[in-house]
């Protein structure tokens, strides 16, 4: 552990309270880097692709890994609700995690640095935007108010000083660019090398294109609308699975008067996939994007929904009567949605008792020496 | 853009004088005011005579002025900071950049100054995306672009009307929150300029601030006043209400309002405890603003600014008016000064 940062490692903020949810088809090098902020966090890996690929995991993490196989196990039928051979597959860990916040990374992205020097510890910072207040209601110009050094400015109205819960912490990213195929192709040299030094919440009945690489929410408010769709292989459709989950998510909070926060933490993205391949996966969606995101822009939801998956189901509906004029893949995206929903209430029962501890004897866990333990 | 190629005939940079020695304001913007034509137009319940340094192309507005353009009875709008409306209403320029005079120049994190002018007029000649979120900020900015999952139909923007900017230093926040924390300054450059979204609220403002006065002049309403008024901006809300006015009807005809960049320097002054000493009636007005706003929705018909401003006051009068008589007498003001606007505006 020499040249590790120690304080930095054990100072592991909520440590008992978060998942690392990482997709991965490659490898999880990258986590070698992350140590002195993850280390002490429980990971759940989905193994996306080839199953019989024995992916190694940095000795020294806990983590529980999940391949399609299992996949297929503990979700019988209902599992081709989750994509293969695409990131949406990571959704599948949000599924099965039992805490209250997930973090999801993807497995090229690693630490960045400040503009003073200093490594960014991106847990602590999600964990600070989630467990403080949102204000959707009316937007602060100095940014997030609950942060040190700041406050709301004259003319805030008092009584929405209050704020509301966060649900939903999305960072950013240095060096590559989240950009669609058509503008990676135009600027193919570009990096992101600004650092905004702010939080903010998104205002209420506002969209934003929600990117799943560095991303953190609160499982229990939010959990079920956090579905990244039928992507990959056998899909007409790539790279919107969190853009999907975006929308659909922002809409929840909206209307279960929860915030959206957006900014801060940075992490440094390396890999610049291939833009001719990115455009063949995302084709379809930059044209369908003009009819989904108008779609989430009008849609009311019952007062009837005042749960995550109460207006998931609400959503489904609303899809299939909505977008399947536009392609019949909607159609079975909203039927996927609705499977969504009936696995993620299977695996997590609404309400708590010890006997719903033993949820599902097919969830397996693998601790890190590789041997099978069933959950308790 | 630069400096070069900012179209410096297009720009009024309108003063309200508070102060009367305006030596040192116009010193240390000297860098970025040279080449632009001024407007100083004096508080006329200042006494003294105002003291301009050499060098400026510079006209200067005193009571005397307004009373000749408006009449005396209307001059009584333009008291206090609401004195810098008059340089919108008289001047002829495409664009208006307004700063208090105890604002200096801000540095950068590099330790350059920043030249708040041309940020203005850059945030105003391109287009603001208030209709979508996008998570890299100002999309039209070097080194940023729209990100993935950003509808291409909406990536032409729409105009911007208005350019918001911040303050190091002492933020402008109210009384009561300077006033608990007396030692908290703003020491967080944030680097950038962003769309605030279609619908969305916000507190504007007019401490360093710029819009497009050909497309939404009139909207720049000075309007409510407080009964206990002072000279610090902790005892005013006429900013807060003009953006409020502002933003819905930019709104409403489907232009853009940015925040951000630039960042002015704000310098010391007044004491946030005296202030809170005085009876703090903004807060229970933005009380009865928020839902009011929240909810107006303005008729299709209105398709100008000044119609905009009409129904608004109207509805003002209607829903408000019975609320606290700062609501009514707002209302009275916004219809004035749109008679104003149309009487001084059509013989140019």
């Amino acid at each position: 552990m020499a040249g590790y940062n120690l304080e930095a490692i054990e100072a592991a903020p909520l440590k008992d309270d978060v998942d690392i949810v990482i997709p991965t088809i490659r490898s999880l090098d990258f986590l070698e880097q992350w140590r002195p902020f993850l280390q002490h966090y429980h990971l759940i890996i989905v193994q996306d692709g080839d199953p019989s690929i024995k992916i190694k995991v940095p000795g020294g993490y806990d983590y529980e890994l999940y391949n399609r196989n299992d996949i297929n196990r503990i979700l019988g039928p209902r599992a081709n609700c989750i994509s293969y051979k695409d990131g949406g597959c990571r959704c599948f860990g949000f599924m099965v995690s039992k805490k209250k916040y997930i973090y999801t990374i993807d497995d090229d992205c690693f630490v960045a640095k400040d503009p003073s020097g200093k490594e960014i510890n991106v847990i602590a910072q999600h964990i600070k935007n989630l467990e403080t207040p949102s204000t959707p209601h009316y937007f602060n110009t100095l940014y997030d108010p609950f942060r040190d050094g700041t406050d709301f400015v004259r003319g805030y109205p008092f009584s929405l000083r209050e704020g509301v819960q966060t649900a939903i912490s999305h960072g950013l990213w240095l060096n590559i660019p989240d950009y669609d195929a058509p503008t990676q192709l135009v600027k193919p040299r570009e990096r992101n090398t600004r650092y905004v030094d702010a939080v903010m919440t998104i205002p209420k009945g506002v969209l934003y294109p929600m990117c799943g690489m560095n991303l953190a929410f609160n499982r229990e408010l939010v959990g079920p609308a956090m579905y990244f769709g039928l992507m990959g292989e056998g899909q007409p459709i790539s790279r919107y699975d969190d853009m999907w989950a975006g929308w659909a998510a922002k809409v929840v909070c909206d209307h279960l008067g929860f915030g959206v926060k957006t900014g801060l933490p940075y992490l440094w993205h390396s890999k610049a996939s291939n833009p001719f391949v990115n455009l063949k996966k995302e084709h379809k969606g930059l044209h369908w994007q003009e009819d989904m995101v108008p779609f989430f822009q009008n849609l009311r939801l019952s007062k009837e929904s005042d749960t995550a998956a109460k207006c998931y189901m609400e959503l489904s509906k609303m899809t299939k009567e909505k977008l399947t004029k536009v392609d019949p893949y909607f159609e079975k995206l909203a039927d996927a949605m609705v499977t969504w929903i009936e696995a993620w209430e299977e695996l997590n029962p609404p309400v708590k008792s010890e006997a719903s501890e033993e949820v599902n004897p097919q969830v397996k866990k693998r601790q890190s020496d590789g041997k099978d333990v069933k959950a308790n | 853009m630069s400096s070069a190629e900012i179209n410096k005939n297009e720009v009024d940079i309108v003063i309200g004088a508070l102060n009367a020695d305006l030596t040192q304001f116009l010193t240390s913007w000297r860098p970025f005011f040279s080449g632009f034509h001024l407007i100083v137009v004096k508080d006329p319940e200042l006494k003294e005579e105002l003291n301009i340094p050499e060098g400026f192309d510079v006209d200067v507005y005193s009571k005397t002025d307004m009373e000749k353009v408006v009449g005396a009875s209307n001059a009584t709008m333009f008291s206090g900071y609401s004195c810098r409306y008059f340089g919108y209403l008289i001047s002829k320029k495409k664009y208006i950049v307004s700063i208090d005079d105890d604002c200096v120049p801000a540095k950068d994190p590099k330790g350059f100054l920043v030249d708040a002018v041309t940020q203005h007029v850059i945030n105003l000649e391109n287009p603001a995306t208030p209709l979508f979120f996008n998570t890299l900020y100002d999309p039209y900015c070097e080194g940023a672009d729209f990100v993935r999952g950003y509808p291409f139909s909406l990536r032409s923007g729409v105009p911007c009307a208005a350019s918001c900017g911040l303050w190091l230093n002492l933020a402008d926040l109210d009384a009561p929150t300077q006033a608990l924390k007396t030692e908290q300054r703003n020491t967080s450059y944030v680097d950038a300029v962003m769309t605030v979204p279609a619908k969305a609220m916000l507190p504007i403002s007019g401490i360093n601030i710029a819009f497009n006065r050909e497309l939404v002049g009139p909207a720049l309403v000075p309007a409510l006043r407080l009964a206990g008024e002072g000279k610090v901006r902790w005892e005013t809300l006429e900013d807060v209400w003009c953006g409020m006015c502002l933003k819905h009807i930019s709104d409403h005809l489907g232009y853009g309002v940015k925040t951000g960049l630039p960042y002015v320097w704000r310098n010391e002054r007044g004491d946030a405890v005296e202030s809170l000493r005085k009876k703090w009636e903004g807060m229970k007005l933005m009380e009865k603003s928020v839902p009011f706003f929240e909810s107006l929705k303005l008729p299709e018909t209105a398709l100008k600014v000044e119609d905009c401003v009409i129904e608004l006051a109207k509805a003002v009068k209607e829903q408000l008016g019975s609320d606290d008589p700062a609501f009514t007498q707002a209302a009275d003001a916004m219809v004035k000064w749109i008679q104003l606007w149309n009487s001084v505006n059509s013989s140019a």
